[in-house]
């Protein structure tokens, strides 16, 4: 459970600044081509984990880039605790994309307007309007990307692997158990699954609530 | 906003239609379920028995559905009502376990081939073990599951009399099945691993690097049985699954003869 949560946070933050300029951009940008791009974006989302599973062996295969150039760095990803990293993160980023992207939507652009007109810089701006006010639903959906992180299967084990001890998380422990013909095992540990996402998601109900009493 | 509200009448037509669809799917879905009959078979046995499948349907008439997977997940599927009517193990353990379930009666299991083991390594990396210490050398080696799937027993039976296992088992990556452990190295995510003779000679893009000699490899047996309660044909698909011409088949896939 340990190696579970400590790749679920991983992934977590390693998709935060990604998330959050991902948000950002599709909460401002109003050109063309914003429609394919929210649409590319959330395709992790929708597709069939296997199928994100087959484009990241692809990817990382070591006969072609950019899987060549983790080869010839010498750079073991696949079947270790990186491809895990990867898996998860690349299945709960749209998650991640989409809570950003609401949360900035909601700031009130013209607070933002205010700051620029009294000189503040775009960063300032950002860091001292935009983040304030958007800070709970980014929270939200960090804590949502992380339960996503928390079970996601279908790809992990075609990129990562089963290895008990690398790279076997609680996901991928219920199906060794339950393969195994261990059923009684595979129910304790999708129990604790259980647990761990109603936690997580409790937790973004929470935050949810505090949010739509706190803007006044 | 104006509010619609459907006529009842409206609402019981469309119960029905979707009534008699439902219906008639799940009769069209019945018939063909029902005539047909299914085997399960070791992942490792895919090519043979599909070749088999097709003369088994020619001469008799009889559909016949194949799955193919990991032997213990068959034999897992089956306890847990899976309505296979033939099953064709890749080791005598999994199919002991559904005689001990009152799946299958044990005068009827039969012993039909045995296999080989070899460490194969991706084209691209060729090369040649002259000892199976070298196994040491590689970071990775892929395995079917050596908790329970046979050709992952077998790979593990045969590490541990040599002394290896403790030293390797740390680096097995466990696939699903046999297949799985031919696929790892196949696209090269794995630079070594163990399958049997029979799925090697399948790919060209593994390359043998060390044959297990017959004397240490394990007691390795494909056995076949009719699961009980099962379909009327499954007798014949046994005989045919041990025939004569169904033998000549196994060898040329290069699988061992126990039956002549």
């Amino acid at each position: 459970m340990g190696f579970t949560l400590q790749m679920a946070a991983l992934a977590t933050l390693a998709i935060l600044p990604f998330g959050i300029a991902a948000g950002l951009a599709l909460a401002r940008y109003t050109g063309p081509g914003k429609g394919a791009l929210e649409t590319f974006l959330s395709l992790p989302l929708v597709l069939p984990p296997t199928a994100v599973g087959v484009v990241l062996l692809e990817l990382l295969s070591r006969r072609r880039f950019p899987g060549s150039l983790f080869a010839s760095l010498d750079i073991e990803v696949v079947f270790t605790w990186k491809a895990v990293l990867l898996a998860t993160a690349v299945m709960s980023f749209p998650l991640l994309v989409r809570s950003a992207r609401t949360a900035f939507e909601e700031v009130d652009p013209r607070l933002v307007g205010m700051a620029r007109s009294l000189g503040a810089s775009p960063t300032r701006a950002f860091v001292r309007v935009t983040l304030p006010l958007a800070w709970r639903g980014l929270l939200g959906g960090s804590i949502l990307a992380f339960s996503r992180a928390l079970g996601e299967f279908g790809a992990t084990v075609m990129v990562a692997g089963n290895i008990p001890g690398q790279t076997r998380t609680l996901a991928l422990a219920v199906f060794h158990e339950s393969q195994s013909g261990r059923d009684e095992r595979a129910a304790v540990l999708a129990g604790v699954t259980v647990a761990l996402a109603f936690a997580a998601l409790w937790v973004t109900e929470w935050i949810a609530r505090r949010r739509s009493v706190g803007a006044a | 906003m104006r509010r619609v509200s459907p006529g009842w009448s409206h609402l019981l037509g469309d119960g029905l239609v979707i009534t008699a669809l439902g219906l008639a799917c799940s009769g069209a879905l019945k018939s063909v379920a029902a005539d047909d009959l299914l085997l399960f078979a070791a992942a490792s046995l895919t090519d043979a028995v599909e070749e088999l499948g097709h003369s088994f349907e020619e001469q008799t008439g009889q559909t016949l559905r194949i799955s193919v997977g990991s032997t213990a997940n068959l034999a897992r599927q089956i306890r847990a009502g899976a309505p296979a009517d033939v099953f064709f193990s890749a080791d005598e353990r999994q199919m002991e376990r559904l005689r001990a379930a009152g799946a299958v009666r044990p005068e009827a299991i039969v012993p039909v081939l045995s296999n080989a083991l070899v460490v194969i390594v991706p084209t691209s990396a060729a090369q040649t073990l002259t000892s199976p210490e070298e196994l040491l050398g590689f970071p990775r080696i892929a395995l079917a599951d050596p908790e329970t799937v046979p050709a992952g027993v077998y790979a593990r039976e045969y590490l541990e009399t040599r002394g290896l296992w403790a030293a390797l088992a740390s680096r097995v990556v466990p696939t699903l099945d046999v297949r799985g452990a031919l696929a790892a190295v196949e696209a090269e995510h794995a630079p070594a691993a163990i399958v049997y003779s029979t799925d090697a000679a399948l790919s060209r893009r593994v390359h043998v690097a060390y044959a297990v000699p017959p004397e240490e490899t394990p007691s390795i047996v494909y056995v076949l049985a009719p699961l009980r309660g099962g379909h009327s044909s499954s007798r014949a698909l046994v005989e045919h699954l041990v025939s004569r011409r169904a033998l000549d088949v196994y060898e040329r896939f290069g699988f061992v003869r126990l039956r002549h």
